[in-house]
């Protein structure tokens, strides 16, 4: 039964798309964008957001070692069952845009209230916030916005690119993530192949 | 009246910096010293002093030996202390007309960590060259040396004997002449190597950042260019003279792959297809009939190994992994590329599935690269179902699932065992285990070793050590994990170097890569591997590896292995990175620091052996 509500509601939401052809004007890409984030809020399960980071990365994700640099990374895990179930919810969301787009998930670190880290990407490997291969990274203001308000947010602050911030919930009806719908007018296909 | 003439004479002298005021010189050097642009040694090359004068005999001609089929090198310094202008030139009297002569000239690198200059790379220049010291483009103060690099190659039809010739050094007036003789030994370098040597790269655009003038000043779409894919049929040609292979990897962590790399798809599930191999066959065609190699010395050959685009993302969609359909499109897929490649007559390479993912950069939920937690092998064994599913038994193409490990790497050689045939080991670790190289390759595995170049702030022998490592341990070849980054400016603020070994040649004109110093070294290496192996037949393989490790830095074959640790015995997910570096304390102690002159004595066995020393 959820399949289908999920599959009429992402064919109404891809209806409502502009076609392929039409030029992705930046109101488009905004129009849908925010669409697509306000769906993955409604869709993306909060209570598997909070297993997919496993205990063990949990632990070591803030440790520093002289002697082994890579420590932390080394440690970084997660619940595959978790990932992927939430992962694909995250792709299908980006299908109900009619351009490229990717959906990112982001999550607060317990216990470390300045921080905020990427757990999921997708295959066109955008984001406007990801400093590449950072395990974590400082807390994004929008995304404070996003966990304290439970409000959506639009960021376009690298020319071309638009990202829209919404909660994740879980059952409780806290906000413990963020989702980046995101996207940008010219597409590098060869930006973050490495 | 006199005395006015002399002193517009002495004025003249000092106002033209073309001509040569003082006396200049020429030298040759080993390959072994590296010059530094003020007449000098570069420090980490100084413990090698005794070489200095190993090029010379008793009548002060430079001496050679080449066997045919390969490269003799050695390098000429043109020293002025006072600026002057110069031209050098290179000649061998061959009368056949077949040995070759090539001149580079040596870039000096100013290295920011210790403030010092180092040559690397290597500007081919033709001779006559003519130019002044200083230098213009290096910009060096005071400069009073410049380097070339001589490669002198001997085709296999060379005839054996003594080929004379000379250097000739013109500056102002006066003309330095340094007498050449090089002897053609009968003996041909194998054009197999034992040990294959690769240099890894990821994507493309390092070559738009590397050629911005080229890319910048292309109308249309560069990556999809007759240029852009010359530029990197040059990268894998370069690769190739020296002896080498190159990989370039095209997709990312999360799965985006970059157009030149991959077949197009439409449709979804069992819809799923190919329906254009236009950029792909562009792009991988020549490297793989050979073509792309039909100008090089080493004649066109078919590349022997060559990353595919597969990874969790292509050719089939996350987004259906688990289901009937993830299945459908990967198999669906890789059968046409079988397909493809078969009537392509492509038979003559590895494809590779890797999976170069690390679940740290968030894109799957598995590692592809060094598995540490053993739950993520169920990932490969599954994939090696639908390969298996994909791939027709009797197929002349041959793909290799290949898989590049460390930490957990003896539990997957046990639990891959048939699904992974291609490993590419960490070689800290794979030291702690002396018999895995051996079984791996008795059931028909390919076991490489990764590591990195060294930096030039290292001596010149030092890259040498890769390669005989891995003659010595019996794996069939090692990989630089990355050769192509030459950081941000390379020329007057060189990061070292520990990710380069060839260099945009855009600074000079040139529309292809250049060369450098360590590159040639290790090619010379691998030419006299490949002699020294193919005694084999007349010698066991232990005594010639014994005999080049005690040559190379007074070691035992016993060096180059660390005791197996406590460590090995635990779960790999319960190791720490700090432990094994402590495992590795023996190889680290008794490795440490080969002499500058390390290289130059294995040389002088493998000489020996063939009966061609002094």
């Amino acid at each position: 039964m959820k399949t289908v509500y999920l599959v009429s509601l992402f064919l109404a939401l891809a209806t409502l798309a502009p076609s392929q052809d039409n030029p992705a004007t930046t109101s488009t890409m905004r129009q849908e964008m925010e669409s697509v984030a306000r769906v993955g809020s409604v869709m993306v399960d909060g209570d598997v957001c909070q297993r997919i980071v496993t205990p063990l990365a949990k632990e070591y994700m803030f440790k520093v070692d002289p002697h082994d640099q890579w420590l932390a990374g080394d440690n970084y895990d997660v619940d595959d069952v978790s990932f992927n179930i939430t992962k694909k919810t995250l792709i299908r969301l980006s299908h109900l845009a009619s351009f490229p787009s990717d959906v990112n998930l982001w999550m607060p670190i317990d216990g470390h209230p300045g921080k905020i880290q990427m757990v999921i990407r997708n295959k066109n490997e955008m984001s406007q916030f990801w400093r590449w291969g950072d395990l974590y990274q400082d807390m994004v203001p929008q995304m404070e916005t996003v966990l304290k308000t439970g409000q959506r947010v639009t960021v376009m602050d690298r020319p071309g690119w638009i990202s829209v911030l919404a909660p994740v919930y879980n059952s409780l009806g806290d906000v413990v993530g963020v989702i980046e719908a995101v996207s940008r007018a010219k597409i590098d296909a060869h930006e973050n192949v490495k | 009246m006199r005395r006015f003439h002399w002193q517009i004479f002495l004025l003249l002298l000092l106002l033209l910096p073309g001509y040569c005021r003082a006396a200049a010189s020429l030298e040759a050097l080993p390959e072994f010293l590296r010059p530094d642009p003020f007449g000098g040694i570069v420090t980490p090359d100084q413990g090698g002093a005794r070489l200095r004068s190993s090029l010379y005999d008793a009548r002060h001609r430079v001496v050679l030996k080449g066997w045919r089929d390969g490269y003799v090198s050695f390098q000429l310094v043109v020293n002025s202390p006072a600026p002057a202008a110069y031209s050098l030139e290179v000649s061998l009297a061959d009368p056949a007309h077949k040995i070759q002569t090539d001149l580079f000239r040596e870039w000096s690198h100013f290295a920011d960590a210790d403030k010092h200059y180092y040559p690397d790379a290597l500007v081919p220049v033709h001779g006559p060259y003519s130019s002044r010291l200083p230098e213009p483009d290096n910009k060096i103060a005071q400069q009073t040396a410049q380097a070339f690099w001589v490669d002198v190659y001997v085709p296999p039809e060379a005839q054996p004997g003594i080929v004379s010739g000379k250097a000739r050094l013109k500056c102002g007036a006066s003309t330095i002449a340094v007498p050449l003789q090089l002897t053609v030994l009968n003996r041909a370098i194998p054009a197999e190597d034992v040990v294959t040597i690769d240099h890894n790269s990821y994507g493309s655009s390092f070559l738009a950042e590397q050629y911005g003038s080229a890319y910048h000043r292309y109308s249309g779409n560069w990556f999809e260019s007759d240029q852009f894919f010359r530029l990197i049929h040059a990268y894998h040609r370069i690769y190739y003279e020296h002896r080498g292979i190159m990989h370039q990897l095209g997709y990312g962590h999360a799965g985006k792959v970059s157009t030149e790399f991959v077949p197009v798809l439409w449709g979804t599930g069992r819809a799923r297809h190919i329906v254009d191999w236009t950029l792909f066959d562009r792009h991988y065609g020549p490297l793989l009939d050979g073509t792309a190699f039909a100008s090089s010395r080493r004649g066109p050959r078919p590349i022997p190994f060559v990353y595919l685009p597969i990874n969790p993302e292509w050719p089939a969609s996350y987004e259906f992994w688990g289901e009937p359909g993830y299945e459908a499109e990967f198999v669906n897929v890789l059968s046409e590329m079988q397909r493809h490649f078969r009537e392509k007559g492509w038979t003559h390479t590895d494809f590779e599935v890797f999976f170069n993912h690390k679940k740290r950069y968030m894109g799957f939920p598995w590692d592809g690269d060094e598995v540490r937690f053993p739950k993520d092998l169920n990932y490969f064994l599954e994939y090696g179902r639908l390969m298996k599913k994909a791939l027709p038994q009797d197929s002349p193409v041959h793909f290799v699932m290949r898989a590049d490990v460390s930490w957990d790497m003896e539990q997957q050689f046990k639990v891959l065992k048939g699904v992974v045939t291609l490993w590419c080991s960490s070689g800290g670790i794979l030291s702690f285990y002396r018999d895995a190289p051996q079984a791996l390759r008795d059931r028909g595995d390919v076991v490489w070793y990764y590591g990195g170049p060294p930096t030039v702030t290292e001596n010149a022998a030092a890259i040498t050590e890769r390669p005989l490592r891995a003659w010595l341990w019996g794996v069939n070849g090692y990989v630089h994990w990355l050769t192509i980054a030459p950081g941000d400016d390379p020329w007057f603020h060189f990061d070292g170097g520990g990710t380069v070994l060839v260099y945009s040649g855009e600074r000079f004109g040139l529309t292809e890569p250049i060369p450098s110093i360590r590159l040639k070294i290790q090619r010379n290496c691998l030419q006299d591997i490949a002699v020294l192996d193919s005694f084999k037949n007349q010698q066991p393989l232990d005594s010639l590896r014994s005999e080049a490790a005690h040559r190379f830095n007074n070691s035992t074959l016993d060096d180059w292995w660390n005791p197996r640790p406590p460590l090995a015995d635990i779960p790999s997910d319960q190791w720490q990175g700090s432990s094994i570096d402590a495992a590795m304390e023996h190889t680290n102690k008794s490795l440490a620091h080969p002499g500058v002159s390390a290289w130059y004595n294995v040389h002088e066995y493998a000489l020996q052996l063939a009966g061609g020393t002094k």
